[in-house]
């Protein structure tokens, strides 16, 4: 449907797990919203089975700054995530791990207590507040092994993984929970193990709310959805809510949609700077940032991946890409000398991506050998729970301005000692798995450009704490919301889609309630 | 200026390592020329094939590697100087007669300049993405229009036993309990 300009609409900015469930949520409840999205709508038949030119094709490549002393800065200056820009967001890009949090993840700051430089802070809500959530996404997602969904069977990388697990020790492994159909479910066929996932699954068994949410509100009528339209400000009344958002559209042309609601679902680095980038002499800090915390606590998950050769042939790239888990180490055991978790999952790259991140700089004769045995490798990706910390921060960069003359995102991004200690560990027992089925070579990887950003709104008990309260409606501004990672308290150890789902479903079901009441 | 992907690419962060993978993607024409000679185009080649030593790659993918490296650094004056100036070092060292493991502790000496990381960063992205690498290195690629891999392989590894793919029947006490149980132990050792 086409929603005038000059009406105030319900506005969500950003179409990926937050931004699409809530238009999903929204116009399956009969209220009409206009959502807009930076990149253009990407089907099944246009995605790239081929790692760069899919790259090209749908990462968020705008102009960026990075500092800090993580690894991505030196690695990869100017690209600090790997995030997607089409109609989906980067449920394109998502691999499909969908574990829940647990219990502790969601109180840190009392299960851990006092971590020097963490800023850790309770969630307002709990777990249980959370599980109807958890089950309503898991049923929206069709996760593997929840709701009756059957499991996905054992690829060849997997049965390393899966073997090794089982030698050192190890008991809660499976192929899942995973977002990808082992058999039909609503109305997307079963996996055909294609190999590709990080690129978009052509094959659409892989949910993502390109093939799932944004079709279905499609389909009511109700979902005025406009691609290519990138938001570059939020403004407001005298009274201080939200009355607009200025967009360029398509042709470059500047427009602008009133508003009655508006849902920011950017990701952790956009959200952020579109609040930053919306002050104005009533909010000099920029929207909703009365607590000095927009931007501020960005978190991106302890990430590191270990790749090892074997004698035999493995062909890891045949299959669903992370259809593998260890749970064991999600536990907190502050003996192994950091406090939180992770998980072992199992990944698989091509050659050309391999090559550039297994060791990124790296050449020789050990590189090469391990690139000679491309077809013998297994490998596997290691995320675990990072310490959110004030000086991690998404700020507005003073010299590098984006394609439209706005002030870009500079990613500020220190390892804490806690993921530090945590990625060393994680390190060695990825090792000694792999090495109890008979590694020949192995390869520590470092992290590779943030897919999983988190925290930089977050969610707080206490205004001064953090932006928005426990709907994700901001503190200061009761018409503006954030739909979307951003507004995790704490990280977990968990990959955050499913989370961010279950709370855009939580928040959706809230948001109509209170426009049903006539509250917004 | 109007923006497109390889201005921005380009203009605003050419000195990213991976911009230059980027860039190397799209091969830029260039009038010359540094690299254009015999000589010269035999320097970058045995420099490509000492940072990416493979016995069992063919000719083709250096040469279309060693081309590659050729073009984008040409690109611009600036990289056609800084080409020049990479390759003359080379010669002054005579490169070309250094055995494999000299060469390799030649470019270990120079490994950061501006010249080491253009041909470096754009062989990686250029060697390790040409097709007949891939056949070499035994990796096929899209299989969607094959039916993907499921009836081709994908579980066709038979030096392991068949491992379980349910969670475990304890999956769902594992996290409670077990954190229960090692909240106990951090009272006990408080106490």
């Amino acid at each position: 449907m086409n929603i005038d300009k000059n009406e105030n609409a319900i506005v969500i900015i950003g179409s990926g797990a937050g931004g699409g469930q809530m238009a999903y949520q929204l116009t399956k409840e009969g209220i009409p919203c206009v959502c807009l999205e930076a990149g253009p709508f990407l089907k099944p038949e246009d995605y790239s089975n081929d790692e760069w030119s899919a790259f090209l094709q749908m990462a968020w490549l705008d102009a960026r700054g990075t500092s800090g002393s993580w690894r991505v800065n030196k690695d990869f200056p100017g690209l600090p995530t790997w995030l997607v820009k089409a109609v989906g967001g980067t449920t394109t890009h998502w691999a499909g791990a969908t574990p829940r949090f647990l219990d502790y993840e969601f109180k840190t700051r009392t299960t851990y207590g006092d971590v020097e430089g963490a800023s850790l802070l309770d969630w307002p809500i709990s777990l249980k507040d959370m599980e109807p959530y958890y089950d309503k996404a898991e049923k929206a997602i069709g996760s593997t092994h929840r709701h009756g969904r059957p499991a996905l069977p054992a690829n060849n990388n997997y049965k390393v993984f899966a073997n090794g697990a089982e030698r050192v020790g190890y008991k809660y492994y499976a192929t899942g929970p995973y977002g990808t159909n082992a058999e039909p479910y609503d109305g997307r066929p079963g996996s055909i193990q294609d190999g590709f996932n990080f690129q978009g699954d052509k094959n659409s068994s892989k949910w993502s709310t390109a093939v799932s949410e944004i079709p279905k509100a499609l389909k009511t009528g109700l979902l005025d959805l406009r691609p290519q339209s990138h938001v570059v400000q939020i403004t407001h009344n005298k009274s201080g809510l939200v009355d607009a958002v200025i967009y360029v559209d398509a042709n470059g042309d500047i427009q602008r949609q009133a508003a009655k609601v508006i849902c920011v679902a950017g990701n952790s680095i956009e959200s952020p700077r579109l609040l930053l980038n919306s002050a104005s002499n009533m909010f000099p800090g920029g929207l909703a940032n009365s607590s000095d915390q927009v931007g501020r606590n960005y978190m991106r998950h302890m990430t590191g991946s270990v790749y090892a050769r074997f004698e035999k042939e493995v062909n890891f790239y045949r299959g669903e890409t992370m259809a593998g888990f260890i749970g064991d180490e999600v536990i907190n055991d502050p003996s192994r000398g950091f406090v939180g978790g992770y998980y072992m999952e199992t990944l698989a790259l091509g050659p050309a991506f391999l090559s550039s991140f297994l060791d990124p700089g790296a050449w020789g004769a050990d590189f090469a050998k391990m690139m000679d045995g491309y077809s013998n490798i297994a490998g596997m990706w290691l995320v675990g729970e990072d310490m959110p910390q004030a000086t991690n921060r998404v700020t507005l960069s003073d010299s590098i301005k984006d394609q439209y003359g706005m002030p870009a995102p500079n990613v500020h991004f220190d390892d804490h000692p806690n993921d530090i200690a945590m990625r060393n560990y994680a390190y060695e027992k990825a090792e000694a798995l792999y090495n109890s089925v008979g590694a020949v070579q192995i390869f520590r990887t470092p992290p590779y450009p943030s897919t999983h950003n988190l925290g930089t709104n977050r969610m707080s008990a206490r205004p001064e704490d953090g932006v928005v309260n426990k709907w994700g409606q901001t503190h200061d501004i009761k018409n503006l919301f954030v739909s979307d990672g951003s507004i995790m308290t704490t990280g977990a150890a968990a990959n955050p889609t499913l989370t961010i789902t279950a709370l855009a479903i939580r928040q959706g079901e809230y948001l109509v309630s209170e426009l049903k009441k006539g509250n917004l | 200026m109007k923006f497109t992907r390889r201005n921005f690419l380009l203009g605003t962060a050419s000195s990213t390592a991976l911009i230059k993978m980027w860039a190397a993607l799209n091969v830029a024409e260039a009038k010359i020329v540094a690299g254009s000679s015999n000589k010269e185009r035999k320097l970058l080649d045995k420099m490509v094939r000492t940072l990416y030593p493979h016995n069992t790659f063919p000719n083709g993918p250096y040469d279309r590697t060693t081309e590659d490296v050729i073009n984008k650094g040409n690109a611009d004056a600036g990289k056609m100087l800084m080409m020049r100036d990479g390759l003359r070092d080379l010669e002054k060292n005579s490169f070309g007669d250094l055995s494999f493991n000299e060469a390799t502790k030649y470019l270990k000496s120079i490994e950061g300049s501006p010249f080491f990381n253009h041909v470096r960063g754009t062989s990686v992205v250029t060697l390790y993405n040409d097709k007949e690498v891939w056949d070499v290195l035994g990796y096929e690629g899209a299989s969607f229009d094959k039916g993907g891999y499921v009836n081709r392989g994908f579980n066709d590894l038979d030096w392991l036993p068949e491992p379980r793919i349910e969670e475990h029947p304890d999956h769902a006490n594992f996290f409670v309990a077990t954190q229960n149980k090692l909240a106990a132990k951090q009272t006990n050792a408080n106490q």
